[in-house]
């Protein structure tokens, strides 16, 4: 059929044309959306509940993303009426990418809308006071849902979640897709059985689903009333979902029809991203992660808000920190209970050594102090690791033993019920005078940061785009767009270091000039992990400040470094292969040579010392401590470790896996705070999410290894 | 107690090698010697410590007892990173690949090709992942992505790849512990060829194996053990295929090579 179409038969079937006209009519409907967002048709973002034409930030960057999409749509269906092989790819991805608009946007309805069913659902609540602390909305009038109500509207919910869900897994590959991609075939063919009764309740869905977008019946009791803005989203995602998906369907079967089409769609979207995923070890926490994270950012307009997420950063930043090591050791095959007793320690050291005293060095400054402090994390992560390698018993019990014997040190050395508390034994905070040499030496390091990437980066973007281009030349008009794109990563990498020196530059000569030549007192404890108020200073260049109620830590940066850095030594280095050999067959990885138990030794001291800093950043943030501090955070790190895609048993996992299920673990603590659960079920829900996602990373695994 | 190397011009010569797990005594004194470019067939039944035997050579178990001189001098073979420092590569029957690794990252495993920026050193990816897959075909695997992750791979598939490695990176002595055993026909006559143009290139090969047509192809001496001891060596112009199984299964020598074994003991 498109074959036809492509070869400009007279015959050709109504569906190449149909597709053509489709594509260009999501061009328009494009301009249409940024249109109407800009003028507050469809407000999103912060007050999604409210009529506004002042435009806020969410809404600008969809404006933006939807003109930009309506000109790639626009570019496709030209390319399609000019009969360009090229075109059908892009109309491929672009129908994607349309019905995941238009499943986002209708997601963006159902979810908040089965939240707050779920919310009801066995609690003795007033609607009222929901609706009350819903802020946008406290003015309308109050409703009352009776029990039948509220299964309707939950039976609804559930009916057009699964629906969604079914169409986006399962329509958009084809039903038979075992296929090898590289070898590896992505998805087990469900059974048929199961097939036919999802479809049902598919069909069911999108007809709810259809109703509602109709306005003819509320998808949940008094909806029309309460939000007149939903029903626009319904209309926009139906817009976009169900054509896009007809389009997308019609653009598939393509596949059947002859070699050289085949070729010029090969890589589907379907495909590409699940190869992208089959590759990562934390692709369960990838999704987990979009989809935890889409679920809140709908559900609750606070949850994008500065502040929400500076919190939840700063909250899980020291355990991501921790979360890291406990990584490495997962991996080699171990196990390590004892990290919150370590942190325990450290924490009493450094605090310890600043108030009362180390043995030899008398009372210490804070530097010294917590350097000394790390180190005694690292005897202690020794200690474990030495008694792991010299009894062999299983490091679940070794560690368990430590956990309870290094709590018994922070246990004995403060008394009950008390606190060591700095401001016990000091009148003021420690202060550093920092030199604006300091600053001058830091702007070197930094320029020598970007003149190496621009050194490494630059020369390849660019011969990639001159290659795209000299491609595009041999090849007619074929690749005009990836050669443009092309140029415009180089440019805009070109742009963004241009941008970085000039920083750079001016921060320096702001440090150099005379009017910045004094010396600047920083808070000790600031340094770890103080509260960052802005970016740069206040004479300097792209100086931005911070939200003043947005609590953003510094350890959150560190956590971002060390991430890097361990990422990079885990996949790029001797080092991180033996780790994944240690942990994914012992005999073999030693039989090749490597030396297992100083791979175990050098990962325990890692947690030990990434706990370590983890406990300065806890104390400097809040200069006291009790003698259960850390107390539970093992398993807090562990879950963060297991959600993040690493293996119990060994030999899998990834340090951007650790980031991911911190993250997940932080966005759940701050998201469902911000939806209304009780705490008193806060436990029970991160259960039930941990559960998920480990089986969610073991079908993805299972998915990857077939 | 003082051991002296017995076979002067041995590549390897193993003395009166006990091995004892703890209260289990799978080695007890066998004497194991393999001349420069010559192929032993290391034969023997299910149990008899074949794989012990090898695995003392290559370090992965410490010696109870014994002494081990290789290219002419004493060595302490403390780990397997001692014995690929030697030039010694092993297929092992059961320590072969890390299933949840990729292709190239099993291949280059204890020995990584790095490239140094500063002081810290990277995996050369590059390197990599054309030599492994340069170095498999060689041996006639053909493989499109080293980055496959080894799990996903068929058991004769995984045995071409571990071969392919030790074929790659040994340089005096192969150890090849069953490594036909989950292989075709074809695959197995490629794994037959490489150990003769090993040889050719001047390096020594132990062979184990239950397939006696096998190892009778290629190899020069056959040493049988039999429960820890060995029952001796047989050069392969002495006897037949037929004895050489007959010795394997009944643990006996038979009395026409009792006596030539003896008199050959006597000459050396
Ligand atoms: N780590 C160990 N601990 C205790 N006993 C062991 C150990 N390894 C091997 N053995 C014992 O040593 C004996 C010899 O084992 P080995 O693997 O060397 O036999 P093999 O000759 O290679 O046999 P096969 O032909 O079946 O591979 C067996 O009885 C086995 O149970
Ligand atoms: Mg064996």
């Amino acid at each position: 059929m498109m074959q036809a179409y492509l070869e400009n038969k007279r015959d050709a079937s109504n569906i190449g044309t149909f597709v053509t006209f489709l594509t260009l009519g999501f061009a328009v409907l494009g301009v249409v959306i940024a249109y109407l967002v800009a003028f507050g048709w469809m407000p999103l973002g912060e007050r999604a509940n409210t009529l506004r034409s002042d435009i806020n930030i969410v809404e600008t960057i969809v404006v933006i993303a939807s003109l930009i999409y309506a000109l790639c749509c626009a570019r496709t269906g030209i390319g399609l009426l000019q009969r360009e092989k090229s075109s059908l790819r892009w109309s491929q991805w672009m129908l994607f990418i349309t019905i995941m608009i238009g499943a986002a946007i209708l997601l963006s309805v159902i979810i908040p809308v089965g939240l707050k069913f779920a919310l009801l659902l066995g609690q003795d609540i007033d609607l009222r006071a929901i609706i009350n602390n819903d802020p946008g909305v406290s003015d309308l009038a109050p409703l009352a849902l009776s029990v039948g109500e509220t299964l309707i509207g939950i039976s609804l919910f559930l009916i057009a979640l699964l629906s969604l869900l079914t169409l986006m897994v399962f329509i958009i590959p084809p039903l038979d897709v075992l296929r090898r991609i590289d070898g590896i075939s992505m998805i087990v063919s469900p059974p048929r059985r199961l097939i036919m009764a999802i479809l049902v309740v598919m069909a069911v869905g999108v007809i709810c689903i259809l109703i509602a977008g109709a306005f003819v019946v509320p998808l949940y009791p008094g909806m029309t009333t309460i939000r007149a803005a939903d029903n626009h989203r319904l209309l926009a995602g139906l817009l976009f979902f169900l054509p896009g998906l007809l389009g997308y369907r019609f653009v598939r079967q393509v596949e059947e029809e002859s070699d050289e089409l085949r070729r010029a769609i090969a890589l589907t979207p379907g495909k590409y991203i699940r190869s992208e995923l089959a590759k990562s070890p934390s692709a369960g926490a990838i999704i987990g992660f979009i989809a935890i994270f889409m679920s809140f950012t709908m559900a609750t307009d606070l949850f994008l808000e500065p502040s929400s997420v500076a919190s939840f950063l700063s909250n899980v930043a020291t355990k991501g920190i921790i979360a890291i090591g406990v990584t490495y050791l997962m991996i080699s095959g171990e196990f390590d209970l004892s990290v919150g007793s370590i942190l325990g320690v450290t924490a009493l050291s450094f605090m310890n050594f600043m108030t009362h005293g180390a043995p030899v060095f008398g009372v210490m400054e804070p530097i010294p102090a917590a350097l000394l402090a790390i180190f005694v994390a690292f005897i202690l992560g020794a200690i474990n690791g030495v008694l792991l390698i010299t009894t062999r018993i299983p490091s679940f019990i070794v560690t368990l033993g430590t956990m309870l014997a290094f709590r018994a040190i922070t246990l004995v050395a403060i008394a009950g019920g008390r606190i060591l508390r700095y401001s016990d034994h000091h009148d003021a905070l420690p202060v550093i005078g920092v030199s604006n040499l300091v600053f001058m030496a830091l702007v070197v390091i930094g320029l020598g940061i970007v003149g190496f990437t621009a050194y490494r980066v630059l020369p390849v973007w660019y011969r990639q785009a001159a290659r795209a281009w000299s491609i595009r030349e041999n090849n007619g008009d074929f690749g005009t767009t990836t050669a443009i794109v092309r140029t415009g990563i180089f440019l805009l990498t070109l742009l963004v270091i241009i941008i970085a020196v000039v920083w750079l530059v001016a921060v320096f000569s702001y440090h150099s000039s005379a009017g910045g030549g004094q010396i600047v007192e920083i808070g000790y404890f600031g340094l770890f992990n103080g509260r960052v108020q802005s970016i740069g200073s206040e004479g300097d260049f792209f100086h931005m400040s911070i939200p003043r109620n947005a609590n953003v830590r510094l350890a959150i940066v560190w956590w971002f470094i060390f991430v890097a850095i361990f990422h990079v030594i885990l996949t790029n280095t001797s080092f991180g292969n033996s780790i994944f050999a240690t942990g994914g067959n012992e005999g073999a990885a030693r039989a090749q040579g490597v030396n297992v138990d100083r791979v175990k030794l050098q990962n325990f001291a890692i947690v030990a010392i990434l706990t370590g800093i983890a406990a300065i950043y806890e104390t400097a943030r809040n200069p006291g401590v009790d003698p259960l501090k850390g107390e539970g955070w093992e398993l807090e790190v562990i879950a963060m470790t297991v959600i993040g895609g690493a293996l119990l048993t060994g030999g899998y996992g990834s340090v951007v896996g650790s980031l991911l299920g911190a993250l997940i673990f932080g966005m759940l603590q701050t998201g469902l705070v911000l939806v209304g659960i009780e705490s008193r079920l806060f436990a029970g829900t991160i259960g039930a999410i941990i559960i998920a996602a480990v089986v969610l990373n073991t079908l993805v695994r299972g998915a990857q290894r077939n | 107690m003082e051991y002296k190397q017995q076979n002067d011009n041995a590549l390897v010569d193993m003395i009166d090698i006990h091995k004892y797990f703890g209260s289990v005594q799978v080695l007890r004194g066998v004497d194991f010697h393999v001349d420069r470019q010559e192929i032993v067939g290391l034969l023997g039944d299910n149990g008899a410590g074949k794989s012990t035997l090898i695995k003392v050579l290559t370090g992965f178990h410490s010696l109870t007892r014994g002494q081990i001189y290789f290219d002419g001098e004493a060595v302490d073979i403390e780990s397997p990173h001692d014995a690929r420092e030697l030039g010694i590569e092993t297929v092992h029957q059961d320590l072969a690949l890390v299933p949840l690794m990729s292709i190239a990252r099993n291949f280059w495993l204890g020995q990584e090709p790095t490239y140094s920026v500063g002081p810290f050193k990277f995996l050369d990816k590059q390197k990599m992942a054309s030599e492994s897959i340069g170095a498999l075909a060689d041996v006639g695997i053909h493989i499109r992505n080293s980055e496959e992750t080894v799990g996903t791979m068929s058991g004769g598939e995984r045995q071409s790849i571990a071969i392919g490695r030790a074929v790659y990176f040994g340089k005096k002595l192969l150890i090849l512990d069953e490594p036909t055993s989950a292989l075709s026909v074809g695959e197995t006559q490629k794994v037959l060829d490489y150990t003769i143009a090993a040889k050719e290139k001047g390096m020594s090969v132990i062979f184990i194996t239950h397939n006696i047509r096998h190892v009778y192809e290629v190899a020069d001496r056959f040493t049988i053990i039999e429960r820890g001891h060995k029952l001796g060596d047989f050069y392969k112009s002495e006897v037949t295929e037929t004895e050489v199984a007959d010795m394997i299964v009944t643990g006996q020598i038979p009395e026409r090579l009792r006596l030539y074994d003896e008199a050959v003991g006597e000459e050396s």
